[in-house]
């Protein structure tokens, strides 16, 4: 496994998805839709694919002393990586928000989204579609992901516009929550997107190599 | 002893048949793999690799099925696929380090050795490298983890004839070394200078597998050279 993962970080990945997870950093803007710094992130995890693909990548990986199924553990443990380094920068950015910023007035007079645990919770889920959406379809041929990436833009701006504009539908304001206000219904949001990031990754998996042992290369 | 085997090997695509490839590699024999271009001969490695799903039929390696052993199966075999350029913007020197991480025998000795020999500087990328100089980066990664087989997908293509030669010749050292070699080729003077066995396909199909004087014997009429049996044959089989 450390084999296959060092190998995604330092053959196939692109310099850019690492670069890209200084998108991150956006949960600090104010007034800005703070999710799309998730849209960012797996935009990076993108290039690699196309790096990937211009290196021969998947066949080199094919001819390794491993299961074929391997070969999709590679690119999900890469992409795994990198989303949860990006969803730690974002934690501890929120964290920040939560609490020394918690007063600022930039933040409180946001009509978009708060940096809060449902914020985290939402990014989950949004890893989560990349996934399955993304890399699974990546997975049907092993080389064309066009129709994948533009699947997962739709799906991923259509959740974010979703995420970013509930807190105004009435009943709903406490998914805006500042500082530690409404804690558990915050947790369990994020609880709730983990779970999701877990089963969506899962199912992106499972798919991904039924897909890939059918094709040939 | 027979340490590769292939039972009625079946794949269609829509403009070609590869129809039940059956062969065996003899255990320390090198096994020249020759058919024209588009005879099969790549679709048959390529199954062997695993790297295409056949529709039929069988392979195993050192008495186990390619199927659910692939991965103990591979540790055990080199390959090299010509002159397909695998991270053409990584040197030499990083790509051999992560894929020595694959193989708990990987030989740092031999992989000197043959680096020296190939005149390959581990610094160069396979982007600044010739398509000759690109087959031999790929035989250096197979050669280094201490294959018993080696299948090899036209080695010798691109090849000068100093390098041709040589790469010839090593096939014989690591044949007496006990190493099983299968490799394809087109040319016939490789199959001349260094294989004790032949496969010959045409069409999708093998039409002889055999010992060279087999072949010469069962296949030649007299005075004719290898490479006038092939074009004969091949000649026969297109009218």
């Amino acid at each position: 496994m450390r084999a296959l993962l060092n190998k995604e970080m330092r053959l196939a990945a692109s310099i850019l998805s690492y670069l890209f997870l200084g998108f991150a950093l956006m949960a600090l803007i104010p007034g800005y839709p703070i999710l799309c710094g998730v849209f960012f992130i797996t935009l990076g995890l993108f290039q690699s694919f196309q790096n990937a693909r211009e290196a021969n990548d998947i066949v080199y990986s094919a001819l390794l002393p491993i299961a074929k199924r391997d070969v999709v553990k590679g690119k999900f443990l890469f992409c795994m990586f990198i989303e949860l380094t990006g969803f730690f920068v974002m934690a501890v950015l929120t964290l920040l928000r939560m609490t020394v910023l918690s007063g600022n007035a930039v933040y409180r007079e946001n009509a978009l989204m708060n940096a809060n645990p449902f914020f985290l919770g939402a990014a989950l889920l949004l890893f989560g579609m990349f996934n399955l959406i993304f890399v699974a379809g990546f997975f049907r041929t092993a080389y064309k992901f066009a129709r994948p990436f533009v699947s997962y833009i739709v799906v991923c701006f259509v959740l974010i516009g979703l995420a970013e504009a509930l807190h105004h539908v009435p009943g709903l304001e406490a998914l805006n929550a500042f500082g530690f206000e409404h804690a558990a219904l915050q947790l369990s949001l994020l609880a709730g997107g983990a779970a999701a990031y877990v089963l969506l990754t899962w199912l992106g998996y499972r798919l991904a190599c039924a897909r890939f042992d059918k094709i040939d290369l | 002893m027979n340490i590769v085997e292939l039972r009625g090997v079946c794949k269609s695509y829509p403009a070609f048949r590869l129809r039940e490839v059956s062969f065996a590699l003899e255990s320390g024999k090198i096994t020249g793999f020759i058919g024209r271009n588009g005879a099969g001969k790549t679709t048959t490695i390529k199954s062997m690799l695993n790297l295409i799903h056949t529709d039929g039929g069988e392979i195993r390696y050192f008495g186990l099925p390619l199927q659910g052993h692939e991965a103990e199966i591979k540790q055990r075999v080199g390959y090299s696929t010509g002159t397909v350029s695998w991270y053409p913007r990584k040197t030499i020197r990083q790509i051999a380090a992560i894929t020595a991480a694959f193989y708990p025998d990987w030989d740092e000795e031999a992989f000197r050795k043959y680096l020296s020999l190939f005149g390959l500087d581990e610094s160069k990328k396979p982007i600044e490298l010739s398509e000759g100089m690109k087959v031999k980066f790929n035989l250096l990664l197979a050669l280094s983890h201490r294959a018993e087989v080696l299948i090899l997908d036209e080695p010798t293509s691109g090849l000068d004839p100093f390098s041709r030669d040589e790469l010839l010749e090593l096939f014989q050292t690591l044949k007496e070394h006990g190493v099983t070699i299968l490799f394809s080729t087109h040319i016939t003077s490789d199959l001349e200078r260094c294989a004790d066995n032949i496969v010959y396909i045409s069409k999708g199909e093998i039409r002889a597998n055999c010992s060279r004087a087999d072949f010469m014997q069962n296949y030649g009429k007299e005075g004719e050279t290898l490479e006038e049996i092939f074009l004969r044959l091949e000649r026969e089989a297109r009218a």
